[in-house]
């Protein structure tokens, strides 16, 4: 424990002393500009991270203490109970909560998952052909595929899900993927079309001129270099998926299907579990595409601003 | 001779995928809902028959439909202009290098990235009538006397409260499309403007504002198509309540839970129509004015 605490209190005083002489040097070049910049910079800090940290105080505190008034900034007393109650660890389970978010956690990196892939291997390929090669109505195809970016992802809603219990797909991973997909594409599309278009053409022909075939070139050439481009269409797709709600509401019926949206959100209806556990529920649910966002957040930027200034 | 055939096919074969993909699920579907909407489809009542415009005067004639439109614009008004005016400001504040600028964008992209659903049940608890944040740290600031009921209550104080919500995660992405397009902006300009004894006000207003209005414009639409079809925050923090009901939940409730299709897909395409429309007219607005300002 003192061990743990002495070194928080090393890494605090590092970056302490760090930002302090950043601050320092800020200041002594022009101070009210410097102090001004630090608190816009806080200010949008603040509104950007409050709420999710405030999720993850209330998480890790007492359901006593987070129903306490005025509030606590920081959780106090510090616990994790509301996560092992969560996971079902210690026999402290809720209602088969833990069960239910483990399973609904897993259908959704499954539908996030394999929408992600799919979306990518077709955009791949039909955004080489719309950048590289010449062929009959490709204009056409291509404009009237971004066109559905204008629409309403929701626009379709009724009559996918007609088409799918007409085929007896409702309840399945397949339906929902193969939404996720239609929905995924124009957008994967615009980005990869845009990436191809920045690489220099002398790369391909080169291989060519080695004898290699246009899908040859494609897979052994552009792809690598394109990968930051694939990157950006492959996490954005997946996040998309991963937040998907009234999709997967209409799509899927019960627990072998349902993403961890729609369980957060029965959850949240039942009004009776308690906010610390709704909380850490909350923070589970929103760990993967959150980490995956820190961590990937160069490809985010690339792939929501591809192509918007032009 | 099948090495050229195979050449000229290639093109076919490779966007083939994506054709059958958005022929059969966008396209097939939204055809299906343009003529489905004027007949009387109900799965638990059948026969289905053709009734014309049947569905919409039953929409307009129902006073909940009606004020879900009412709300919808009012979710739009506060979406778009919260959205574009705090993205342009996090842009300009976060355009230049600094130390930590990569971290602080991580972090300022976050509520993008997270799902709707789970933010809408995080700021529900922030805004909890009895033991909320929001009512104590505005009561410990004295800018309150005693606790309030924020949603439910009042109409036009739970929609902006939901849209606020909604602002909070999509500002990100006005942020990141204005930030590119200031960028890409030569600094020489504004290096001209200085030497012209231009502030920093003037440069904003002469240079970066008419530079950035194709951006403002992509995330005005951006803003406008996912604030029209608002779903999931509304879903969370109003239910299915009318008082702050949107059309697209409106949509949902006739649909799945009325099991009136017919009245579901007519607004649906209704809804549709008018982000078709809407987002086309934003765009040409704001280009128009664009090329004004360059010439």
């Amino acid at each position: 424990m003192t061990a743990d605490y002495q070194a928080g209190s090393r890494v605090a005083r590092a970056v302490d002393s760090t930002a302090a002489r950043g601050l320092a040097r800020a200041l002594s070049r022009r101070p009210a500009h410097a102090v001004g910049r630090l608190i816009t910079l806080a200010v949008i800090l603040l509104w950007s991270l409050f709420p999710i940290y405030w999720a993850l105080n209330t998480s890790l505190t007492t359901l006593s203490a987070a129903d306490s008034t005025p509030a606590h900034y920081v959780p106090s007393p510090l616990v994790g109970t509301s996560y092992r109650s969560v996971f079902g660890i210690g026999g402290v389970s809720q209602d088969g909560i833990s069960s239910q978010l483990g399973r609904s956690l897993l259908n959704s990196a499954i539908e996030a998952g394999g929408a992600m892939i799919l979306t990518v291997v077709i955009a791949v390929f039909a955004a080489y052909a719309f950048a590289r090669l010449q062929f009959r109505f490709k204009r056409t195809i291509f404009v009237s595929v971004l066109a559905t970016l204008l629409l309403p992802a929701y626009a379709t809603l009724i009559p996918l899900y007609r088409i799918m219990a007409s085929l007896g797909l409702v309840n399945t991973y397949i339906a929902v993927i193969l939404v996720y997909v239609s929905g995924f594409l124009p957008l994967a599309i615009w980005i990869l079309y845009n990436y191809f278009n920045s690489i220099p053409r002398e790369l391909e022909e080169a291989a060519f001129v080695d004898g290699a075939s246009p899908m040859r070139a494609l897979l052994r050439v552009v792809v690598p270099v394109a990968m930051p481009g694939i990157a950006a269409a492959a996490i954005i797709a997946f996040l998309l998926g991963w937040a998907q709600f009234l999709f997967p509401l209409v799509l899927t019926t019960d627990l072998s299907t349902q993403p961890v949206t729609v369980i957060v959100a029965a959850l949240n209806q039942q009004r009776i579990v308690p906010f610390t556990l709704m909380m850490a529920c909350g923070v589970l649910a929103a760990a993967v595409p959150g980490v995956l966002a820190l961590i990937l957040n160069r490809y985010i930027v690339e792939g929501v601003t591809a192509g918007s200034v032009k | 001779m099948s090495t050229r055939l195979r050449r000229q096919l290639l093109p076919y074969i490779l966007v083939s995928p994506l054709l059958v993909f958005i022929g059969a699920l966008s396209f097939v579907p939204t055809v299906d809902t343009t003529v489905e909407a004027f007949f009387r489809v109900m799965p638990l009542d059948p026969p289905t028959a053709f009734t014309g415009v049947g569905n919409f005067r039953a929409l307009f004639d129902n006073p909940v439909v009606i004020t879900s439109w009412v709300n919808t614009a009012v979710y739009v008004a506060i979406g778009v202009v919260a959205s574009v005016v705090l993205g342009t400001a996090i842009a300009v504040a976060l355009r230049r290098r600094f130390r930590f600028r990569g971290v602080v964008l991580a972090l300022v992209i976050l509520p993008w990235a997270l799902p709707s659903v789970v933010e809408a049940v995080i700021w529900s608890w922030i805004y909890n009538p009895t033991f909320g944040v929001l009512n104590s740290a505005l009561k410990s600031l004295h800018a309150i006397g005693g606790y309030h009921v924020w949603l439910g209550l009042d109409r036009w104080l739970t929609i902006a409260l939901i849209e606020v919500v909604q602002v909070w995660q999509i500002t990100p992405l006005s942020a990141l499309i204005i930030m590119a397009a200031l960028q890409s902006i030569s600094p020489d300009l504004y290096e001209a403007a200085r030497v012209d004894g231009a502030g920093p006000l003037a440069s904003f207003r002469r240079i970066s504002l008419p530079l950035i209005r194709p951006a403002v414009a992509v995330a005005a639409v951006e803003a406008l198509v996912l604030s029209l079809n608002i779903f999931d925050q509304v879903y969370i923090l109003n239910g299915i309540a009318p008082l702050g009901s949107s059309v697209m939940l409106q949509t949902y409730v006739t649909t799945f839970e009325d099991l009136n299709f017919g009245g579901g897909y007519a607004l649906s395409l209704l809804v549709t129509a008018a982000t078709a429309l809407l987002s086309m007219g934003m765009l040409a607005l704001l280009y128009r004015r664009t090329e004004g300002a360059v010439t």
